[in-house]
């Protein structure tokens, strides 16, 4: 499985269990980057466009298989099964109260790509694949 | 845009009131000056003009404000109030965009500010941001601190109430309050204000919808410097759904003790 989590400049997630932010254009980079099925939340399903790749469900963590992808906004996350993890990071400072607690590097992933793109609100937002590696 | 003309329309009929008041209260000073007036109508006329031995009612907050359910300060630049409810009344809700700001009571200091937020009420783009140094808040006693103690160097900010990327007020003296470097900004060290007003900007921006927004300076008796604010948001197209906050935020330095009735200020033991 492929997550996609996105985060503040402090590994942020949520603030009084909602989003600490949202973009359209990332959300269209997330809908082209994905082959196969989409999965998420139907609170995440609310900010993407309508697509047949989507599938918003309440065990969509579980039920990606294993060249899915999962965008997974409200933690906790578990990162087992998953081969391929995409940050989102908005470069930003935002309330949290959820976060997103994993060394990547210490749990076998190195960082594959870095790549910067203009947001529709956010001036850069950092895109980062991280592969599991062992 | 229609919203910007009709702030700007407004700014004059602010002028003008404005006048009104100041002339209203020299022709109340004359009178109290000749002391011709009965105690009770003295009081009135002191109760109007904000005259109170206390600067305008007990702690200077509306009645929404519970002081004995804010924790003291431990560690966290802000605490949340009411399992993050507003206290707004269903009556509050709208999705015409407005900003109101208080005048400045008897000792020079910011009340209540309330708006329902929309891209109407936020900065061109491109707009730049203005000066705002011309301003002097009630308790401004600024004193330069080393780095470690205070990033930048400087204690006090001039803070907005309503953020400049929120309501495009520049310096409007009732909407700016003395507020510590920590209270104020947003980043890796200070988790202050600025935090939540990006929250709220983005959100406007993405979505077109509109944010009720309040916030309430709180200041103890006759002190200059707030001890804090209230700050509390809630979204109103999407009932709640994208933003619904209730926060309180500490006006504090650490390591610095601040004299709240005065603004002075030292390093802490």
């Amino acid at each position: 499985m492929n997550l996609i989590v996105c985060l503040d400049n402090r590994n942020g997630m949520m603030f009084g269990g909602r989003r600490q932010s949202r973009d359209k254009l990332l959300c269209e980079r997330v809908m082209a980057l994905t082959t196969g099925k989409l999965y998420m939340s139907e609170y995440s399903a609310k900010i993407f466009p309508e697509s047949e790749k989507i599938v918003a469900c309440g065990d969509y963590l579980t039920a990606a298989g294993k060249n899915d992808y999962c965008f997974c906004e409200e933690p906790p996350i578990t990162l087992e099964n998953s081969e391929k993890i995409i940050i989102y990071r908005w470069n930003r400072h935002y309330p949290a109260d959820r976060h997103f607690h994993f060394d990547l590097e210490e749990l076998g992933y190195e960082l594959a790509s870095t790549e910067e793109f203009i947001g529709n609100s956010h001036p850069t937002i950092t895109e980062q694949i991280y592969k599991k590696v062992r | 845009m229609a919203y910007r003309r009709r702030k700007n329309k407004h700014t004059a009929v602010k002028v003008i009131a404005t006048l009104l008041v100041i002339i209203t209260a020299l022709l109340c000073t004359a009178c109290a000056a000749l002391d011709f007036l009965p105690p009770e109508i003295a009081e009135i006329f002191n109760s109007f003009l904000g005259n109170e031995e206390d600067g305008g009612g007990k702690n200077n907050v509306p009645e929404y404000v519970d002081l004995d359910s804010i924790p003291a300060y431990s560690d966290n630049a802000y605490v949340v109030i009411n399992s993050n409810k507003p206290f707004f009344k269903e009556s509050d809700y709208t999705t015409k965009a407005y900003e109101n700001y208080s005048e400045l009571d008897s000792l020079g200091r910011c009340g209540v500010v309330m708006a329902c937020l929309g891209k109407e009420t936020m900065p061109e783009k491109d707009e730049e941001r203005g000066k705002i140094n011309n301003v002097t808040p009630s308790g401004w006693v600024q004193k330069e601190y080393s780095n470690d103690i205070v990033s930048g160097r400087w204690l006090y900010n001039r803070c907005h109430l309503i953020g400049w990327q929120l309501s495009a007020e520049n310096d409007n003296e009732r909407n700016l309050i003395t507020g510590t470097r920590y209270f104020n900004a947003g980043n890796a060290e200070e988790q202050g204000m600025l935090l939540f007003e990006n929250m709220v900007a983005d959100y406007i921006k993405e979505t077109d919808n509109h944010v009720l927004y309040r916030v309430t300076p709180v200041f103890e008796g006759n002190n200059l410097v707030a001890s804090g604010i209230l700050m509390e948001a809630y979204s109103v197209e999407d009932e709640g759904e994208g933003i619904c906050f209730n926060v309180y935020f500490y006006n504090v330095q650490p390591g610095v003790e601040i004299n709240y009735a005065t603004g002075e200020s030292k390093l802490a033991d």
